[in-house]
């Protein structure tokens, strides 16, 4: 209870409350304006965050992803353009509505749904973590192994698109979380000499470059700018939407779960849980062929799944430190700088700050409601900043961001590089997030490797011995063979059809 | 063919991986030494590619027998060359802050890149100026982050950091 208290008391001050306030307005901006993404916005607060404390710093992080995914339906209800990834799946639906005058309405059910699908995933969050840390207190080595190579296979087989590309875009953060120097034997590897880079990659001007720079690539090497002010709606925001969430409250729940379910997942993020949340809530619907004509429920599932997946997200992140979606991977980064290092741990040593923590959740997804009422009243303004004044101004917080975390101008050429390769890949269809993946787990793997080999004697067998790791290396075997296995079911129940291989 | 070119790029630089992690130290106490784990990444990085770029053939010798390749030639070049112009000015910046100073590079690099959507020269430098007196106040003065000063201005603006 003390505990409790102090927790509380963490949260509730001028300071806290202030950049919950500033980062939630922050993150309601990059959310609104297409082509900058809720992780962009993450990573370019990180570098002020470096300032502050762990609670205001953690709590800056949860208030702008959240406000930023449910911003991402502004731009989409009105432009037909989703503001973030996580808005796309049910674009074609709130632009619809909108046409028919419901813009407003639109937008307020689509907040609705937000804050609960936030405050869904975070009761997730406090009540299944816990529980979940007191298992992985009795893990070892061999089962951290096994996670981060379940995590890793997650983003491969979870990714939209070609699976080949996703385990490309992997092997490229992989071999980044290898440069500096090796844990066992302190030789160094792939640092070419420059003595920044004996510590590792710093994780931070990857992101920016991964992130902010490549959209801002991506943007001058497009042309259109033109940009058509569409009538503005002037329905009321909420007078529709008690009817509209009694009515389809079950889809909530459905969309919240899944959501929070997919958000654990390794690799896969709001975005996914999205699209995912849409199929599934159209499948299941006794109006299917109202969907895709501007149907409101098309977009409660989905608009309930992207947020409730943003903190469910946290569940692996918290517990075993392995992230569920881009945002935790840097927040992973955020807590270890903070001297929270996530893992089972930080449940017993640190009570009140996990109790800060949980708090924050609660309050940032709370505020989501006024301050989203405001902006769905005030969506003007961030449909009209014009992208060629901002996108300047993100470039130079690229610069001095990457430059920020240590001072160090191999920082900023980190981020040019590693910019410029993301950009080649992102064009290619190469999805991102394994490789994010790949640099926050990379250093997990080897090194819960090589522990257990010192202590096993270099017996492999010795990842199948213990009980919990036997049974996490069969589930990764198992996702191994899944598409293998999927493969050959449909075509024993489709012996004539043709075989269409689900490479793209 | 772009996806041809990328799988030839990872696969050789699979290859280079495997070399490099070759030179390093083997431990006589262990079975696997910090050469392991990038040689098991440049494998990956080489079989993956060569898949790439193989899947990619087929798809090419297909294309041959069908008109209207729509492969190289319509590539856009210029647009290629624009979103390369960001990067360019990263390196202008690292090379020119220590003299001209953080403010001075910011403050040019971001009426350029206004000016080159079209934004209008007095209202793009007016926001240019504003943004990196912000900038450089908040990180150099409040965040107390060295930012260059540069050289070339020492006097009149010192008040900015």
């Amino acid at each position: 209870m003390e505990t409790f208290v102090q927790g509380l008391a963490m949260v509730f001050n001028a300071q806290t409350l202030l950049v919950i306030v500033a980062a939630a307005v922050f993150g309601l901006f990059v959310g609104a304006i297409p082509g900058l993404t809720a992780t962009m916005a993450v990573a370019l607060l990180v570098p002020i965050t470096f300032y502050m404390d762990a609670t205001p710093a953690i709590a800056a992080i949860v208030a702008t992803s959240a406000m930023a995914i449910f911003a991402g339906d502004i731009p989409g209800t009105y432009l037909n353009i989703p503001g973030t990834p996580a808005s796309a799946a049910y674009v074609g639906e709130s632009y619809r509505l909108a046409r028919q005058g419901r813009a407003r309405e639109t937008l307020g059910t689509n907040l609705l749904c937000s804050v609960f699908g936030g405050l869904f995933g975070t009761l997730v969050l406090v009540f299944v973590s816990p529980s979940l840390a007191e298992v992985a207190l009795n893990f070892s080595s061999f089962e951290y192994f096994w996670l981060a190579l379940l995590g890793l296979s997650c983003s491969i087989f979870i990714a939209i698109g070609s699976r080949l590309k996703a385990f490309l875009s992997l092997t490229v953060g992989l071999l980044l979380s290898t440069v500096g120097l090796d844990m066992m034997s302190g030789a160094p590897r792939f640092t070419f000499g420059v003595p920044d880079l004996m510590a590792g990659v710093n994780f931070i001007p990857v992101m920016i470059g991964m992130f902010a720079l490549n959209e801002i690539m991506l943007f001058y090497g497009s042309r259109n700018e033109a940009r058509s002010v569409p009538a503005m709606a002037k329905d009321s925001v909420f007078r529709q939407a008690p009817a509209t969430l009694r009515r389809y409250w079950r889809n909530m729940l459905r969309g919240s779960a899944l959501g929070t379910l997919i958000g654990a997942l390794p690799g896969a993020g709001a975005d996914i849980a999205a699209w995912i949340a849409y199929a599934l809530g159209k499948s299941r619907s006794k109006e299917k062929e109202k969907y895709g004509s501007g149907h409101i429920e098309g977009i409660v599932d989905a608009s309930s799944a992207n947020n409730s997946g943003i903190s469910g997200a946290w569940v692996p992140a918290l517990v075993f430190g392995i992230p569920g979606d881009t945002i935790t991977a840097i927040v992973i980064g955020v807590l270890y700088m903070k001297g929270m290092n996530p893992g089972p741990t930080i449940f017993m040593n640190g009570g009140s700050q996990v109790y800060a923590l949980f708090t924050v959740f609660f309050i940032a997804n709370l505020m989501m409601l006024p301050l989203g009422y405001l902006a769905i009243r005030a969506s003007k303004v961030f449909i009209l900043t014009p992208r060629k004044m901002l996108m300047p101004v993100i470039f130079t917080f690229c610069i001095v961001g990457a430059f920020a975390i240590n001072n160090s101008v191999t920082d900023i050429w980190i981020m040019l590089i590693i910019g410029l390769v993301a950009f080649v890949l992102a064009r290619n269809d190469f999805p991102m997030a394994p490789a994010i993946l790949g640099l926050v787990l990379g250093g997990t793997l080897e090194n819960s490797f090589m522990s257990s080999m010192l202590k096993s004697g270099g017996d492999l067998l010795a990842f199948f011995e213990r009980p919990i790791s036997a049974a996490l290396g069969a589930l990764v075997i198992l996702i191994w063979l899944l598409p293998t296995l999927i493969k050959h079911i449909r075509r024993l129940r489709r012996p004539a059809a043709t075989t269409a291989g689900d490479e793209r | 063919m772009r996806d041809f070119l990328l799988g030839l790029v990872f696969a050789i630089g699979g290859g280079v991986v495997i070399a490099v992690a070759q030179t390093y130290p083997t431990m006589p106490s262990l079975q696997y030494g910090p050469s392991l784990f990038p040689s098991l990444i440049g494998g990956g990085m080489l079989i993956g590619g060569a898949l790439l770029a193989l899947s990619q053939v087929r798809v090419l010798v297909a294309r041959r027998h069908a008109p209207g390749d729509p492969g190289l030639s319509r590539y856009d070049y210029r647009g290629l060359a624009l979103s390369l112009v960001p990067c360019a000015l990263i390196v202008f910046y690292i090379l020119a802050a220590e003299t001209l100073g953080a403010g001075l590079c910011m403050l040019l690099s971001m009426w350029l890149l206004m000016l080159m959507r079209g934004a209008r020269w007095w209202l793009a430098l007016g926001v240019a100026l504003v943004v990196s007196l912000i900038v450089t106040l908040l990180f150099s003065r409040y965040l107390l982050i060295p930012l260059p000063e540069g050289t070339l201005l020492p006097q009149s603006l010192a008040w900015i950091g």
